[in-house]
């Protein structure tokens, strides 16, 4: 994210963006609004402007994230069960692959690759005065997997708002597309071992999803792996939703159970407020 | 001879019906001609012959004998995608019609060893495919009125063992797996023209995704994302190793016989 280009998009926003604005500003719903001074300011066009620098050094900082997630995880004694260890030593691998990739991707163009940031998986933010926002992510194995559904959510998400971002680059562009798909395989894993634990969760977003409790000022995390999943409104004419119900009948075998058509479309996720979840790490 | 400066083939008036008839002329009609020399053709009727000269100077060229020509036999059982994104619509429909069609029998008939899990899942599986297909059919045809298909079109299932739980899981896992490797290279086929559409099947691929790891990890617990289904080494690594749609439709010919697909009408992968 160019903190100066969206300033000026801020600056430039006609009369008309108030509309869209109030719309996410009810999209956040729960969302702790202290939390996100930039996200909640920007107009929802923000992540549209996008160019193909901020999309990939901002899908750089998520898979440096997730990797330094599941290293530190692999090196936490005793969190990590025997049986799953195998698992995440290929999260780890691959999420190290995708960072290698974007990191040459980004020098191969010339570009400047953004230094590795600290992370603080507890939500302090590097400040130990500051409350926990996450607490025992590197030491209570349901926790951990909590957060690593949410950021591989996250990755698939952010994956796809960016994946025609790359407008010159064709081969740049498929690369994205076969990242954003191993990331959805990952989200389904871990989806998966959450409902071996016990959790109310299936292996895509569902309404049916059991909620990730978190404190507000952490609800930022929870809007951007989720959020807005449970939208039915979707569009082949510009402004005219699909009205699904006129070719999903029973009459025909064609008819699905109500949660299914929010299940069968993974959404993206505004920038902006991908951001604001990656900064609680940073 | 001067034929060429009188066209051989000029019928007089009262054999003017053989006109239509051009390619079926033999040399024996020339005998017509002397009655003709002296007759000037007239605007209209140089016109007429030289344009008719051309064509058989063309016929001869090209090695077409001026006999009648074999009609051409349609294959019945060719279906041939159209060009464009019309052309990569409809090979998403064609694999959302062999998705659903597993998933669809397999959610009907489950396998008697199923667990609980097992037959949630395909439930889920089996909407997720229809309203794909049912999507995908609309986004071809926004009516919902013609006929895409023949009648008789169907994704066979002699060859599937979906009666056991082994064998339904593997034939939902190569299906999820084919569709999860097959959209990555169409996505960007789309022309940019088709955003919304484009969009939607954006949509959709994360969610095959999930079907195939989903899938693989109930058949082979850990097996999500394993090393068939993602590149290890090289430029690719930690990638998902995509199918083009002829790879794909490769896989699929089997299944759709009697009929065979031509995909020689759609764009190739960059």
């Amino acid at each position: 994210m160019k903190l100066i280009s969206l300033l000026d998009q801020l600056a430039a926003a006609p009369a008309s963006a108030a509309a869209p604005r109030r719309a996410l500003l009810q999209h956040l719903g729960r969302a702790a609004m202290a939390a996100l001074p930039l996200a909640a300011a920007l107009p929802a066009a923000a992540s549209t402007k996008d160019t193909a620098y901020d999309a990939l050094t901002q899908l750089l900082l998520l898979e440096r994230l997730q990797l330094a997630l599941y290293a530190r995880a692999l090196a936490a004694p005793g969190l990590i069960p025997a049986a799953q260890t195998p698992d995440f030593q290929r999260l780890r691998t691959h999420q190290e692959q995708h960072v290698a990739f974007l990191t040459q991707a980004l020098q191969t163009a010339g570009s400047l690759v953004p230094a590795l940031p600290t992370f603080d998986f507890s939500g302090r933010r590097g400040v130990a005065a500051n409350p926990e926002l996450f607490p025992g992510v590197l030491s209570n194995y349901d926790a951990f997997l909590a957060l690593a559904q949410q950021l591989e959510d996250l990755g698939v998400r952010l994956y796809k708002t960016h994946a025609f971002a790359i407008v010159n680059d064709a081969q740049l562009t498929n690369a994205v597309l076969r990242l954003h798909a191993v990331e959805a395989q990952h989200s389904a894993h871990v989806r998966g071992l959450r409902q071996g634990r016990g959790a109310v969760v299936a292996t895509w977003p569902s309404d049916a999803d059991a909620v990730i409790a978190r404190p507000a000022a952490a609800q930022v995390l929870t809007t951007a792996a989720t959020g807005g999943e449970e939208n039915i409104v979707q569009y082949l004419t510009p402004g005219k939703p699909i009205v699904f119900s006129e070719f999903l009948l029973i009459r025909d075998n064609t008819a699905i159970h109500d949660s299914a058509l929010p299940e069968a479309f993974d959404e993206p996720v505004n920038s902006a407020i991908a951001q604001a979840a990656l900064n609680l790490f940073i | 001879m001067d034929g060429q400066r009188v066209p051989l083939y000029w019928p007089r008036p009262d054999v003017r019906g053989k006109q239509a008839g051009l390619i079926n002329l033999r040399m024996s009609d020339h005998k017509l001609l002397p009655a003709w020399r002296e007759q000037s053709l007239g605007r209209r009727g140089f016109l007429r012959v030289s344009a008719a000269t051309a064509a058989t100077v063309a016929l001869v060229a090209a090695g077409c004998t001026t006999d009648p020509p074999e009609p051409v036999k349609v294959d019945p059982f060719l279906l041939t995608l159209p060009t464009t994104d019309a052309g990569l619509f409809f090979f998403a429909y064609l694999l959302a019609i062999a998705q659903a069609t597993v998933f669809q029998k397999v959610a009907d008939t489950p396998p008697t060893d199923f667990t609980a899990t097992d037959r949630a899942v395909f439930t889920d599986l089996r909407d997720h495919a229809v309203i794909n297909r049912e999507l995908l059919r609309r986004i071809i045809d926004p009516t919902g009125a013609a006929a895409l298909l023949p009648a008789d079109f169907a994704f066979s299932l002699a060859s599937l063992t979906l009666t056991t739980r082994a064998g339904a899981l593997a034939a939902a896992q190569q299906l999820a797996d084919l569709a999860a490797a097959a959209y990555p290279t169409v996505l960007p086929l789309l022309s940019p023209a088709a955003l919304l559409p484009r969009t939607l099947l954006l949509k959709m691929s994360s969610v095959h995704a999930r079907h195939a790891a989903t899938l693989r990890d109930l058949r082979t617990p850990g097996s999500f994302a394993a090393d068939d289904a993602v590149f290890t080494t090289g430029l690719f690594a930690g990638q998902l190793r995509t199918k083009t749609p002829l790879e794909t439709l490769a896989v699929l010919a089997p299944f759709f016989a009697p009929y065979v697909i031509s995909a020689g009408n759609l764009p190739l992968p960059v």
